[in-house]
């Protein structure tokens, strides 16, 4: 049933053009993400991880190679490739409600059913009642929750998330690491996660793929057959995750 | 002075602190004893610190008043300043004749329209030299050739080319707030984070929606401060026009009252001068309160 969303990626090379000579950040990236699958990628600094997802949302011209959606090349940003940076990018100057409807009223929707829309949104974020509030009235955590509502209300076919969650303490980050898995139930949209963290790939993915910081290669891809809700400490704990979690630390050294 | 500072400060931090309590967990808390204690602290330093203030002000006048009824010649010379006495009792008069109010009128109205252009035009030209590159090209190095001639260098020109004094007064008061403003907007739009523009465009805004949901107003508070640094030049620049070439206005008052030696005035028509300046540029920021509250 499940038809929007497919991500194909094909020899992508990215890089950047210095007076003729280019430099490769990632170099003939292949890989395919399904619709409603959820994928991490994992990388050390500076492999290029977040140079690629920042390509699948448009925001870097390939130097070679292509991006479809659904069979689309992805030329430019679009409001069907959802983005959550790792930093707070809510607009200061609106509120939260504000935020929210942003993406919708681009879109050529009312005001009143953009408004819906950013209550519905807001709400399964968890932040019914603060949708009159400034960002900078919120805390960190709640500004990210506000920002995952804002790039959900524009029901986009596929959510790329630039370690979301990086800068949190860890006990925010379990509670939006599990609100995001309702929502990814909830809504069955694809999601691709980039972090550099092994365990919250593995609490939260169906696949890890780990980047090499050799332009961008792929090492290795592992596929999670845990069932989803995981419990956390029987995952880490368990023969299967335990080496998991050493194989993908492997390949990041 | 740093007890003074010290009660703000508190006050500032208490009250972060208690929004970002509310923010986390919605906690209604009642003011404790301590905050009353604080307040009362803050109160008492304020009291102080305005004393401070007038008695400073009060001895100032007091001096003012003795150098001048002394005749005081010492390297400056005192004996053609009239005392406070004097100056109070010419705002006195003064403040009930029509041609003070119709100096003031004058000066207050040439002010409006020249800084009204140079909104307009000084934000039109930033946000086109901090949004289009090709505009940048075309605009910036007439900015960079004219602002740093002062405003004043214009007047001979202006005489020369408007039709009337009054247009012209007009001109070189928008020529001493209009580059103020163009660059503070130019920096204000060329200091959008590149990711909120990334994070509109991926939510579907084209790039005209982009300049005016994230550009402009990114940029406002930056304007904000280029219009109240434009306001100073243009009363800066009103001044010279009204003295030199002027009929009218609250400058070609001062500078009558030196011709026509009555001193008194001139100290009347000076403080009346620093008086509107600073309520105009006090409004500006009165503005930037209620235009931008989420950059408090």
């Amino acid at each position: 049933m499940q038809k929007v969303g497919n991500i194909d990626i094909r020899s992508l090379t990215l890089g950047f053009k210095n007076f003729g000579s280019t430099k490769a950040v990632v170099e003939d990236f292949s890989f395919k993400f399904e619709a409603g699958s959820f994928t991490s990628i994992i990388g050390s600094s500076g492999c290029g991880k977040s140079t690629l997802l920042n390509a699948i949302g448009g925001h870097y011209k390939p130097l070679a190679g292509h991006i479809f959606l659904d069979g689309c090349e992805v030329k430019e940003p679009n409001a069907s490739l959802g983005i959550v940076f790792q930093q707070h990018t809510l607009f200061p100057w609106k509120t939260v409600t504000e935020n929210v409807r942003f993406g919708p009223m681009q879109r050529g929707a009312s005001k009143a059913k953009a408004n819906a829309v950013a209550a519905k949104y807001i709400e399964m974020v968890g932040l019914a009642g603060y949708g009159d509030y400034y960002p900078k009235m919120l805390s960190g955590g709640m500004q990210h929750r506000a920002e995952i509502a804002r790039a959900l209300a524009n029901a986009p076919a596929v959510l790329l998330m630039d370690e979301p969650f990086g800068a949190l303490d860890a006990q925010m980050r379990a509670s939006l690491q599990s609100s995001l898995l309702d929502i990814w139930k909830e809504t069955h949209l694809t999601i691709i996660f980039v972090t550099h963290d092994v365990e919250e790939a593995m609490y939260l993915s169906e696949r890890i793929v780990v980047m090499s910081r050799d332009r961008g290669r792929i090492c290795e891809v592992f596929a999670l057959d845990e069932p989803f809700p995981r419990n956390k400490d029987k995952l880490f704990a368990s023969e299967g995750g335990r080496d998991l979690k050493e194989k993908c630390i492997g390949c990041l050294a | 002075m740093n007890e003074i500072r010290a009660g703000v400060t508190d006050r500032g931090q208490g009250q972060a602190m208690s929004t970002a309590t509310e923010g986390r967990h919605k906690v209604a808390m009642k003011p404790g004893r301590g905050a009353a204690w604080s307040l009362r602290v803050v109160r008492k330093v304020r009291w102080a610190a305005l004393m401070a203030s007038a008695a400073s002000l009060i001895a100032g006048v007091g001096l003012w008043q003795w150098l001048t009824e002394s005749h005081v010649h010492l390297v400056l010379d005192f004996s053609n300043i009239p005392t406070p006495v004097a100056v109070f009792e010419a705002f006195r008069a003064v403040v009930v004749t029509k041609t003070f109010w119709r100096d003031i009128y004058w000066s207050m109205y040439r002010i409006l329209v020249a800084f009204g252009l140079a909104i307009v035009v000084g934000v039109s030209a930033g946000i086109a030299m901090g949004y289009s590159a090709i505009l940048r090209l075309v605009i910036a190095p007439y900015v960079e050739m004219l602002r740093p001639i002062p405003a004043i260098a214009w007047v001979p020109m202006a005489i020369l080319v408007w039709p009337t004094t009054e247009e012209s007064i007009v001109s070189i008061t928008f020529l001493g707030a209009v580059f103020p403003i163009a660059l503070n907007t130019w920096e204000g739009v060329r200091r959008v984070p590149k990711e909120l523009v990334k994070a509109a465009r991926s939510l579907g805004a084209n790039r005209m929606n982009v300049l005016f949901h994230v550009v402009v107003p990114y940029a406002i508070p930056s304007i904000t401060v280029g219009m109240a640094l434009g306001m100073g030049g243009a009363w800066f620049a009103l001044l010279a026009g009204e003295m030199i070439s002027g009929r009218f206005g609250i400058g070609y008052f001062t500078w009558e009252s030196y011709q026509l030696i009555q001193y008194a005035n001139i100290i009347v028509g000076m403080l009346t001068i620093g008086f509107l300046s600073s309520v105009s540029t006090g409004s500006i920021y009165y503005l930037k309160r209620k235009l931008v509250p989420w950059a408090e």
